[in-house]
C-alpha cells in the first residue's frame, strides 16, 4: 500500500500538483440502542476508502474512492487535478501550505480493552443494565434510551513532503437519555461518556450513579418553573463553560475563519481582548479526552495552543494551508469527518483555566443572578461574534443564596464583550462535554470544560418576564 | 440500473438464507460535484463518487443494521451475513409486525435532470464566480463565502416481501453568506436556491440579495425586555413547521418522547394554519412516489386548520399502532437505517400580503432567519433571532443584536394571528410569512 500511495503522491506532483495528500481509513464498528427495555437495534459498519487532494496554482481539488485499488485511486488522481484546474482560474487569494518536516510513524491504539474481542451479546446485555436502571428509577420516566457505539480501525496520513503515518484508533461512547412526564409538562436530561479509549469506557461506568443520576435530573426539571427573561449577573458551571468557550469562543479562534475575515479576533494578535482573568487552551494531548489525537489528519503533530493567556490573545489553531497564509506555525488541527471529507480546521480539547474562587464564594457574592447549570446545544456566528447557548437547569441567586430552581433557559451576546464581564474564575478545572461539533457538514469528536465562571451582565431568555 | 436491484436482491436473498425472518436491502451510486467560495476566492472543487449498500434484518422483531462501502456481490452477501447476526444479537421486539407489502404507484415525472447530472465543474465554478461579481457589485468591501454543486444518482430497494424499486434523482444548490464590516460594526446574510431541474435553479441575483440584505444588518441594537408580536419571514416559518411536523413522527410519540404525543386528531395550532404534504409535485425537492420501504406516498392535509390529522409512519410505528403505513419511512442514504420524515410541505397562504402584516404593527419583530424549532421532547423554545427587525410603527426599522425567544410550541401555534399571502416557493415547497400575536423577548435593551 505505501509503494501506492507513494506513486501516487509522486504522479500528483509530476503533474503539477505543488502539494498532495492522501488519507486511507479502514475500520469496523458496533452500535446498539436500548430503548425501553429492548435492544431493538443492533447496527454494524464497515468504512473504508481513500480521499486524495492536490494543490495547483492556488487552487485545492479532491476526489474520494470507497474502493482502495490502483484504478481507482489512479481515477481520483485525474478527477482531483481536473477539480483543482476548474477552480484555479479564480483563484484571488491563492491556497497554500506552511512547509513541515515529513513525520514517518506508527502509532497505536491506547485502548486497553479492544471491543472487538467483547462478545456482542455482552456488550448489549451491558448497554441493556444501564438502561435498566434509568427505567427503573422512578414510574414518572416515560422514557430511556442507551446508546452505544464502538470504532476501530486504521488511518493512513501520507503527503508529497515524505511523511507517512500509520495511526491505529479505537472509540468508544454511551449515551443515556431519560424522559420524565407529569401531566402535560416532559422534560428530559442526557448524559454521555465517550473518547478515544476502548471498552474500558462501559465497564468503568457506575451505572447507577451516572445513569441513576440523569434520570433523577429529567425527574428534577418537572418541577422547575420556565426561565425568566432579562439581564442577570450569572454563574456557570464547567460543563456551560466548556459550551461557552467552545461555540461562543472557540470557533473563532480557528484559523481558517481568522483568514476569511470571519472572526472577531481578526488583527487584534497580542492585544487584551477579554478579562486578565482569562486564560483560554486548546490541547489534544489530554489523556482520555473525548478530543485528543496525535497526528492530525495532515500529518502534523497535535500541539497545546495557548489563545488566550491573562486576557491576552496568543495565537489560533492552524491547518497547513492557514499556518502559510497567516505566517505561524503549524499547530495540527486540521481534521476530517471521514476519507470522503476535506480536512477543516477543528478545536480539540479546548478549556479555561482555573483560577482561585470556590463556588460558594461566587453565590455569596452575587446579588441577582442565576446559577446555569448543564449544557444543552450553543452555536455562533463568528463574524458577527454573537452566540447563543442552551442550558438544561438554572437556580435564581438572591442575596447570595440560592432559591428557585428553572428549566431550560439560553443566554446570548457578543463573545468578546461577555468574557470582558468575567469576574470570577472557580479553582476547579472540569471536563465535561466531550461530543461531537459540527462545521462544513461534518461531525468531530471534540472535548471542552473549564471551572465554574461568574459574568456580569447577562442577557438570558426564557419564557417569562424576570419577577413574572 | 437494474445491476442495482439486482445486487440489492442478492443481499436480501444473504440475509435470507443465513436466517433473517424479514430483510430489505438499499444501495446507490451517487456522483457530486462541489465547489467552495472562501474570502471572495474559488480556492476548492470536489467530486466524490459514493456507492455503498444496506441490510436491514429481524428476527424475532430485532433488528439488525450493517452496511458496506462497496458495491460486488461478495460485499453484499458479507453485509446481508453480518446484518443477521446483528439482529440475532438484538432482543426479540414483538411490536415488530411486518415490512410492506409491494405496492403500485404511479412514477413522479422530472426527479433526475440529465442536463444537471451532466455539468462539469466549470459551470459551478462559473456560477461562484458570478456571485462574487454580484456581491462585490452591491458592496465592494463584502466578503463572500458560499459554495454551488451538484449531486445525481440511481438506487434501489429490495425486500423479503418482494418490493423491488428504482429509483434516480438529480439536485444542484448554490448558496451565499455574505460579511460586510464596517469598523466592527458587522452585517451579514445568507441566501440560497436548490432545484432538481437545471432550468428551475435561479443562479443570478442569490448573492446580491445576500449582499443587499447584509447591507440591511449594519448598525444592529437590542430592544427593550418585554412581550412583542413577531413576524416570521418564510425561512424562518418553514423552519418552524419543518419542526413541528418533525415531533409527529409516530416513533418518538409511541415511545413517549414527543410533546405532540396523545394529540393526533387534536388541535395543536390557530386555525389559520394549514400545512399540506405535496409529495407528487413534478421536480419537487423532496417528491417521491413512494417511502423508504417503497409504501407509495400521498398527498395530504397534515395539520388542517390548526388540527394535527396524523403521525407520520414507517411500517413499524404504522403496524404496532395497528394502522396502514403512512409512506413516511425515510433513508438518507445506504449509511444510516431507515427513519420517519415528511415529502415537500405546503403551508396555505392566507388574505394579506407580509407587509400588510407588518404594517399592522406598531411594535414587534421581524425574524428571516431563526432556529425557532421547539425541543422535540419538551415543546420548549428557547434561542435566538439571529437575523431580524425591529418593526415600529409598521415598519422594519433597527436590525437586532443579542434578541432571545422564549416560549413554546403551543404558545407559538396557537397565536398565530395571520399568514401572508405572498410566499417564499422552491421546488415542491410553498412558504409564506407567519405573524404571532405575543411572545417573551429577552434583549439588553
Amino acid at each position: 500500500m505505501r509503494e501506492l500511495i507513494e506513486e501516487i503522491l509522486g504522479r500528483a506532483q509530476a503533474r503539477g500538483a505543488h502539494f498532495a495528500d492522501m488519507r486511507v481509513t479502514e475500520g469496523e464498528g458496533t452500535s446498539v440502542t436500548v430503548e425501553d427495555g429492548k435492544a431493538d437495534r443492533v447496527r454494524s459498519t464497515a468504512p473504508s476508502g481513500a480521499g486524495l487532494r492536490v494543490l495547483v496554482d492556488g487552487a485545492w481539488g479532491f476526489a474520494p474512492t470507497n474502493l482502495v485499488t490502483r484504478d481507482e485511486l489512479m481515477r481520483c488522481l485525474d478527477d482531483a487535478l481536473a477539480m483543482a484546474k476548474a477552480a484555479s482560474g479564480h483563484v484571488t487569494e491563492p491556497g497554500a501550505v506552511a512547509k513541515v518536516e515529513p513525520v514517518v510513524a506508527t502509532v497505536a491504539s491506547e485502548a486497553r480493552i479492544d471491543p472487538r474481542g467483547v462478545p456482542l451479546a455482552d456488550r448489549v446485555q451491558h448497554i441493556f443494565e444501564i438502561e435498566q436502571v434509568a427505567r427503573e428509577r422512578d414510574e414518572r420516566i416515560v422514557n430511556t434510551t442507551a446508546s452505544y457505539s464502538d470504532a476501530a480501525g486504521r488511518t493512513i496520513i501520507a503527503n508529497s513532503f515524505g511523511t507517512f503515518i500509520e495511526q491505529e484508533a479505537t472509540r468508544c461512547s454511551v449515551r443515556i437519555m431519560a424522559t420524565a412526564q407529569s401531566g402535560d409538562v416532559r422534560q428530559f436530561a442526557s448524559e454521555s461518556e465517550a473518547g478515544p479509549r476502548g471498552y474500558e469506557i462501559i465497564e468503568e461506568l457506575d451505572a447507577e450513579g451516572w445513569a441513576g443520576g440523569t434520570a433523577d435530573r429529567a425527574l428534577a426539571l418537572l418541577d422547575a418553573a420556565p426561565a425568566p427573561a432579562g439581564t442577570f449577573d450569572v454563574i456557570i458551571d464547567p460543563r456551560v463553560c466548556g459550551l461557552l468557550v467552545h461555540e461562543a469562543f472557540g470557533h473563532n479562534a480557528e484559523a481558517d475563519a481568522v483568514w476569511a475575515g470571519e472572526s472577531i479576533l481578526a488583527g487584534h494578535e497580542g492585544q487584551v481582548v477579554c478579562s486578565e482573568l482569562v486564560t483560554i487552551v486548546d490541547d489534544p494531548g489530554i489523556e482520555n479526552a473525548n478530543g485528543s489525537f496525535t497526528y492530525d489528519h495532515e500529518g502534523v503533530p497535535g500541539r497545546r495552543q495557548e489563545i488566550i493567556r491573562d486576557g491576552v490573545l496568543l495565537g489560533y489553531l492552524h491547518s497547513l494551508e492557514t499556518a502559510a497564509r497567516l505566517g505561524a506555525e503549524p499547530n495540527g488541527r486540521a481534521r476530517a469527518q471521514s476519507h470522503q471529507d476535506e480536512p477543516l480546521v477543528r478545536m480539540s480539547n479546548t478549556f479555561i483555566e482555573a483560577g482561585d474562587a470556590t463556588l460558594e464564594e461566587m453565590i455569596a457574592d452575587t446579588q441577582r443572578g442565576l446559577l446555569l447549570k448543564g449544557g444543552y446545544w450553543g452555536y455562533v456566528f463568528t463574524a458577527r461574534g454573537q452566540f447563543t447557548c442552551n442550558v438544561e437547569n438554572a437556580w435564581a441567586i438572591e442575596n447570595g443564596k440560592l432559591g428557585r430552581h428553572y428549566r431550560n433557559a439560553s443566554f446570548a451576546g457578543l463573545t468578546m464583550e461577555m468574557l470582558s464581564r468575567v469576574d470570577a474564575v472557580g479553582n476547579e478545572l472540569s471536563f465535561d462535554l466531550g461530543g461531537m461539533c459540527g462545521k462544513g457538514g461534518q461531525a468531530m469528536h471534540v472535548d471542552a470544560g473549564g471551572p465554574f465562571l461568574r459574568i456580569r451582565d447577562v442577557v438570558v431568555g426564557g419564557q417569562q418576564q424576570a419577577g413574572g | 440500473m437494474s445491476e442495482l436491484l439486482d445486487l440489492a436482491q442478492a443481499a436480501v436473498e444473504a440475509a435470507r438464507a443465513a436466517g433473517a425472518d424479514w430483510c430489505d436491502a438499499y444501495c446507490s451510486d451517487t456522483t457530486e460535484i462541489s465547489v467552495d467560495v472562501e474570502k471572495s476566492s474559488i480556492n476548492y472543487c470536489a467530486t466524490i463518487r459514493d456507492q455503498g449498500l444496506s441490510v436491514r434484518a429481524f428476527t424475532a422483531g430485532g433488528q439488525g443494521f450493517a452496511s458496506v462501502q462497496q458495491l460486488s456481490l461478495e460485499s453484499a452477501r458479507e453485509c446481508a451475513q453480518r446484518a443477521v447476526a446483528m439482529s440475532q444479537a438484538a432482543h426479540p421486539d414483538p411490536d415488530f409486525v411486518a415490512l410492506p407489502e409491494p405496492a403500485a404507484f404511479d412514477e413522479v415525472p422530472e426527479l433526475f435532470d440529465d442536463a444537471l447530472a451532466g455539468l462539469g465543474a466549470d459551470e459551478f465554478v462559473g456560477w461562484c464566480a458570478r456571485g462574487i461579481e454580484e456581491a462585490r457589485a452591491v458592496a465592494d468591501d463584502a466578503i463572500v463565502q458560499g459554495g454551488a454543486g451538484a449531486g445525481w444518482g440511481e438506487s434501489a430497494l429490495a425486500g423479503s416481501t418482494g418490493v423491488a424499486v428504482t429509483r434516480r434523482g438529480s439536485s444542484a444548490s448554490l448558496y451565499f453568506f455574505v460579511i460586510i464590516n464596517r469598523d466592527g460594526d458587522v452585517g451579514s446574510f445568507y441566501e440560497h436556491d436548490q432545484a432538481r431541474r437545471l432550468a428551475d435553479l435561479e443562479v443570478e441575483g442569490i448573492a446580491t440579495r445576500a449582499a443587499e440584505e447584509a447591507l440591511r444588518q449594519l448598525g444592529s441594537k437590542p430592544i427593550p425586555t418585554k412581550r412583542l408580536p413577531i413576524i416570521l419571514g418564510p425561512l424562518a416559518t418553514i423552519s418552524l413547521i419543518g419542526s413541528i411536523i418533525g415531533a409527529a413522527d409516530a416513533e418518538s410519540v409511541q415511545r413517549n418522547r414527543s410533546y405532540l404525543a396523545g394529540r393526533e386528531g387534536e388541535r395543536i395550532a390557530a386555525e389559520l394554519l394549514t400545512v399540506r404534504e405535496a409529495p407528487h409535485v413534478p421536480a419537487g425537492m423532496r417528491s417521491a412516489p413512494c417511502d423508504g420501504e417503497g409504501v407509495p406516498t400521498c398527498a395530504r392535509a397534515l395539520i388542517d386548520a390548526g388540527v394535527l390529522t396524523t403521525y407520520l409512519h414507517n411500517s413499524y410505528t404504522a403496524f404496532k399502532a395497528g394502522v396502514a403505513p403512512t409512506g413516511h419511512a425515510s433513508r438518507s442514504g445506504y449509511g444510516s437505517s431507515v427513519g420517519i420524515g415528511p415529502s415537500n410541505l405546503q403551508i396555505q397562504p392566507g388574505a394579506q400580503t407580509e407587509a400588510e402584516l407588518i404594517g399592522e404593527l406598531t411594535e414587534g419583530l421581524y425574524i428571516a432567519h431563526a432556529g425557532l424549532s421547539p425541543n422535540p421532547i419538551t415543546g420548549e423554545v428557547s434561542t435566538t433571532a439571529d437575523f431580524g427587525f425591529r418593526i415600529e410603527r409598521g415598519e422594519l426599522t433597527t436590525p437586532l443584536s443579542t434578541t432571545l425567544i422564549g416560549s413554546t410550541a403551543d404558545e407559538l401555534l396557537g397565536g398565530i394571528d395571520a399568514v401572508s399571502s405572498d410566499y417564499r416557493e422552491e421546488p415542491g415547497f410553498i412558504m409564506p410569512s407567519l405573524r404571532i400575536a405575543s411572545v417573551q423577548v429577552a434583549s439588553e435593551g
